[in-house]
């Protein structure tokens, strides 16, 4: 856990604090996003966490312990630090890049070879081809990933990371995000992030800070800021799809509802009286080996004035509308919308767990916007 | 035919001539490297500093040679001989041993220096293991140049009383000696031509290899 209190940095020259009586604290295992307009303070207040810059007033705790009490350079070597222009040494090896800290820490030669390969594949390189290459061999992804193995070759418990993918094309940054949210799940560092792209704080956050002039404006999860903009700055920063950002933080399996009705391949045509039976408006089909493969409206049977060919032509039109569960809400209104269909069915594996309409998503939203 | 009789005739003389001037030059550089280089990584944790030292060592490098030795010998203490050259000769190589440290040092890459630093390496480890190779190419241009330039000098300070190379041209140029001048030019030619190719090989390795690629 990080605790900032009270902290001030006045920087000479500077007529008004580049971070001004900030208070925060950062929970353990967590990812922290600190995001703001360019000049707000926010990579002034992750560089005092590990003593690059040294606030004019206020006290840094990390887990309780003053990080004025440690020698700057002791507490830099435990803390991770990854910043946008990556800073890889031009004229050492990838290898010897990531070493640098165990070496600082004086590991011996065979743990840290070891851990130097085990860092390697972690990040999805090719051990053979990256191990002796130099940075300027690399590509922009490439680096950024190897600046990522450098920061945690000791396991640091806590990680700083400035735009660490800022530098990359934005279908690298995707990739890279991914698969550091992937990561995090088994390390659960806690991480300190800084950004200016409301998005990329969106998706990496557990909690967000959004800082302006200096100023802690708004400190929550991703959600309670998207529901509760504290002021218009926030809700401007935030952007105007404030509420098509929000359904980022879902998936489809926390929206969708049961399926209400299901029949066979050969019942298509008393489809119509099941569903009115069950009081459903759409009954899913499925095949001979028990297979969802499409369904069918009950808007379908009246325009199709239960012409049967017209309906399995309607049932085709719809083979293609499943997604699995962990799919997230913009993607399945996405779908939803190519797909020109009012349902999208839910899967897990094969299985048919539920089923997903705009309404669906308009009530989930609305909900949690309500609460 | 009078230059080989010139050669074969003063054997003695032109080894020790030769000998004076390389020691005169080595004596130069050494104290120059450990006095300037040391100033020189200094100076790059204040900019006001290197640059009131930097022309400074630009004033200084304006003085004509012959302009610096009649100073330095009228000065009490120093006077005509060794002590008065290698001064001489130190002050000349400050800008270019000065400057070069300076500018290789602060021509690497900021974002190398702040991960490092961000990393817990200590100043002195950071300066060790990145500034000194990193900026290692452009420093030892400096000391190339400053090699060279101090064999050159060095002859005029015969003028001083040291007995090298210089001795040769000053003399031959009183005696219209033209074998004796020729010598000493030719070999001091051949002396700095010499030590900057050689220089110049030691340059291209000492290149860190992953800038290279």
């Amino acid at each position: 856990m990080i605790e900032l209190l009270q902290i001030t940095k006045k920087f000479p020259n500077q007529t008004t604090p580049a971070v001004d009586l900030l208070s925060l604290s950062i929970p353990a295992g967590e990812i922290c996003v600190l995001v703001g307009p360019s000049g707000c303070g926010k990579s002034t207040t992750l560089r005092m966490i590990n003593r690059m810059i040294e606030p004019t007033s206020g006290i840094i705790k990390i887990n309780g312990e003053d990080v004025k009490n440690t020698n700057s350079d002791q507490l830099r070597m435990g803390i991770g630090y990854v910043i946008q222009q990556i800073g890889l040494l031009p004229h050492r090896t990838i290898a010897e890049n990531i070493a640098i800290v165990p070496r600082l820490y004086k590991w011996p030669k065979d743990k840290i070879k070891k851990r130097v390969e085990e860092l390697i594949v972690m990040m999805g390189l090719d051990l053979e081809k990256t191990w002796g290459k130099y940075p300027s061999q690399l590509s922009g992804g490439q680096m950024q990933r190897v600046g990522v193995a450098r920061a945690m070759a000791v396991d640091p418990p806590i990680m700083l990371m400035d735009e660490p993918f800022g530098a990359v094309d934005p279908i690298a940054r995707t990739h890279l995000q991914d698969e550091f949210l992937r990561l995090q799940k088994e390390i659960k560092k806690t991480i300190v992030f800084v950004t200016h792209d409301i998005n990329e704080a969106i998706k990496m956050g557990d909690k967000i800070a959004i800082f302006d002039a200096g100023k802690l404006v708004q400190f929550g999860t991703p959600e309670e800021i998207l529901t509760n903009p504290i002021n218009d700055f926030v809700e401007n920063f935030i952007g105007h799809d404030r509420v098509v950002k929000k359904l980022n933080l879902f998936h489809v399996e926390e929206a969708m509802q049961p399926v209400g009705c299901m029949v066979r391949e050969n019942e298509l045509h008393s489809a119509a009286v099941k569903m009115k039976a069950v009081g459903a408006e759409v009954a899913f089909l499925l095949n001979e080996t028990g297979k969802t493969y499409g369904h069918i409206t009950l808007t379908d049977f009246k325009d199709c004035q239960d012409n049967i060919e017209s309906l399995r032509k309607m049932v085709q039109r719809t083979k293609k509308a499943f997604v699995q569960t962990s799919t997230s809400l913009p993607d399945a209104l996405s779908l939803l919308l190519e797909y020109d269909v009012d349902y999208l069915g839910i899967l897990k594996g094969e299985k048919l767990l539920g089923m997903l309409s705009f309404k669906d998503i308009r009530k989930h939203v609305y909900r949690k916007e309500g609460d | 035919m009078d230059f080989i009789n010139f050669l074969t005739n003063n054997t003695g003389t032109i080894v020790e001539y030769t000998g004076n001037h390389f020691t005169l030059v080595l004596q130069a550089v050494s104290v120059s490297l450990v006095i300037w280089v040391p100033v020189g990584l200094l100076l790059t944790k204040s900019d006001k500093w290197a640059a009131r030292v930097l022309s400074l060592a630009n004033t200084i490098f304006c003085i004509p040679s012959l302009s610096m030795f009649a100073i330095l010998v009228a000065i009490p203490g120093f006077g005509l001989g060794r002590k008065s050259a290698l001064f001489a000769l130190v002050l000349y190589a400050m800008m270019p041993l000065i400057r070069n440290v300076h500018v290789g040092v602060k021509s690497v890459d900021r974002n190398v220096i702040e991960a490092a630093k961000g990393m817990g390496m200590s100043t002195g480890r950071i300066m060790r293991e990145i500034l000194l190779p990193l900026g290692m190419p452009i420093i030892f241009a400096g000391f190339r140049i400053t090699v060279v330039m101090t064999t050159g000098i060095a002859a005029i300070a015969t003028y001083i009383g040291e007995r090298n190379l210089g001795r040769f041209i000053s003399e031959g140029l009183v005696r219209s000696n033209t074998p004796m001048m020729v010598t000493g030019a030719l070999i001091i030619s051949v002396i700095a031509i010499g030590l900057d190719s050689i220089l110049g090989a030691i340059e291209k390795r000492i290149v860190p290899r992953g800038l290279r690629i």
